[in-house]
């Protein structure tokens, strides 16, 4: 699977963002560089390719792209806030081959919609997503959830129901960059997330073979690290805007780690052999508990961005884990937020408390 | 989900594909952010479900091809394409 971060630049400001929060320096890959990544992505054995930000949509050569990456075997997946999708540009994505369109909402309500994404984006992604509905795309609905919205699950998934969508993606946000910065904001309460797996496993019966539902709940909660990426260097590759390529999308949160770029070196000398990808490839690097750990092959040590973040040090057991010694960081968190009840944060910028995404400075 | 009957006639759901894998050679099925390996069976079924066939065209076919006891095929065909419904992979033609 191949995520391609076509451009940073987005018209939404979610303080979930998985932009980076500092951002590389250097110029967006050009449409033939793009190319060349989708031929030798193939060639690695990528069947997938996400088109991703940012907004890919500020990319006026999408539609190229798109056929570039069918033309080279890849199944296509449209990544995006919808802004900016309108009837003409859907329908060149239509003729280029595109896959998959995949638009995220911030609520099922306007208001709160619009005021997560720092803007009045809400109504127009729902004419897009009919639209794309009557081009014939098959659409999948992405909500990111969290405190001030994951009370409302119920009504997003009748949202998502009601636009038809095949599949509903409804994961956490997960606490890396700007979610990170903003978690004291957005991690929901204990109570909040029993009560929307309740939902979800209602729903997900009532829509068996209508709607797929995906819900993921934060890490924060769990006793088990997620297997994060399936193994570092194992599937999946990231190559962001300015042509770096990441083995996991937030890994440029690891300091110490340096990342190859397309326009210096094949991507299959990078897959195989940079360093960044085999920094925590396999079983070798672990430490213990892992590496002694029956779960090792299972969840992989968990997140090294998390151990990063958390712990100061990406190589120790991810701080998810109850058998990590950091885990009591993670703990303490987790109850400071219990106190504050089941409101959401304020979204209201002037109000403080959040940091809103901001766009790269040209 | 609405049952299955002998007029059913499954085909891939939208935006899926039936792909060969070029690495492996093996047929798999495509769909957003997905990758599902398919055992022979399974795409003897899947290349099967154009949508035009019925439930029952699509049997007779396979035990001809397996000589199998048609009964137990249908059992296995059927529940072969409720997973696969479940996922989202097939759906029933109108």
């Amino acid at each position: 699977m191949l995520l391609a971060e076509l451009t940073y630049r987005c018209p939404l400001h979610c303080p979930y963002c998985s932009n980076p929060v500092a951002y590389p320096g250097g110029a967006e890959l050009s449409t033939a560089e793009w190319r060349r990544v989708f031929e030798e992505a193939s060639r690695l054995g990528v069947l997938q390719a996400g088109f991703s930000g940012g907004e890919p949509l500020q990319r006026a050569d999408l539609p190229e792209l798109a056929a570039a990456a069918r033309a080279a075997g890849l199944y296509t997946n449209l990544i995006t806030s919808a802004m900016g999708l309108t009837r003409k540009r859907a329908e060149e994505l239509r003729e280029a081959g595109l896959d998959n369109v995949q638009i995220s909402f911030q609520s099922d309500e306007e208001a709160l919609a619009n005021e997560i994404a720092g803007t009045a984006a809400h109504q127009t992604k729902l004419r897009a997503a009919r639209m794309v509905r009557e081009l014939g795309f098959p659409l999948t609905v992405n909500v990111v959830l969290h405190r001030g919205n994951i009370s409302r699950i119920a009504q997003i998934i009748s949202l998502a129901e009601s636009l038809e969508a095949e599949r509903l993606e409804l994961a956490n946000a997960q606490y890396y960059g700007w979610a990170f910065r903003n978690r004291a904001a957005l991690l929901p309460t204990r109570p909040q997330i029993a009560q929307a797996a309740l939902v979800v496993s209602e729903q997900r019966k009532r829509l068996l073979g209508k709607m797929k539902i995906l819900f993921v709940t934060p890490d924060y909660y769990s006793d088990r690290p997620k297997p994060c990426m399936n193994g570092w260097g194992a599937r999946f590759l990231t190559v962001n805007p300015v042509g770096e390529v990441l083995p996991c999308p937030t890994a440029s949160s690891i300091k110490d780690l340096r990342f190859d770029n397309v326009r210096e070196r094949p991507l299959a000398w990078i897959w195989n052999e940079s360093e960044s990808f085999n920094r925590f490839r396999g079983t070798e690097w672990m430490p213990l508990p892992c590496s002694d750990c029956p779960q090792r092959e299972i969840d992989f040590g968990g997140c090294r961005c998390q151990a990063a973040l958390i712990a100061g040090d990406a190589t120790v057991t991810d701080p998810a884990c109850s058998l990590s010694p950091y885990r009591e960081k993670l703990t303490v968190f987790v109850e400071s937020i219990q106190s504050v009840g089941e409101n959401g944060p304020s979204f209201d910028a002037d109000e403080g408390g959040i940091a809103f995404r901001q766009n790269p400075v040209d | 989900m609405t049952p299955m009957n002998a007029e059913s006639r499954p085909a891939l759901a939208r935006g899926v594909r039936l792909w060969i894998d070029p690495i492996t050679g093996g047929p798999v099925l495509l769909f957003p952010e997905g990758v599902l390996p398919l055992d022979d069976t399974t795409h003897d079924v899947i290349s099967r479900c154009s949508g035009a066939a019925t439930l029952e065209a699509i049997v007779d076919s396979l035990a001809e091809e397996y000589e199998a006891d048609r009964a137990t095929l249908q059992n296995d065909v059927c529940e072969c394409l409720m997973q696969l419904r479940e996922e989202m992979l097939v759906t029933l033609s109108p």
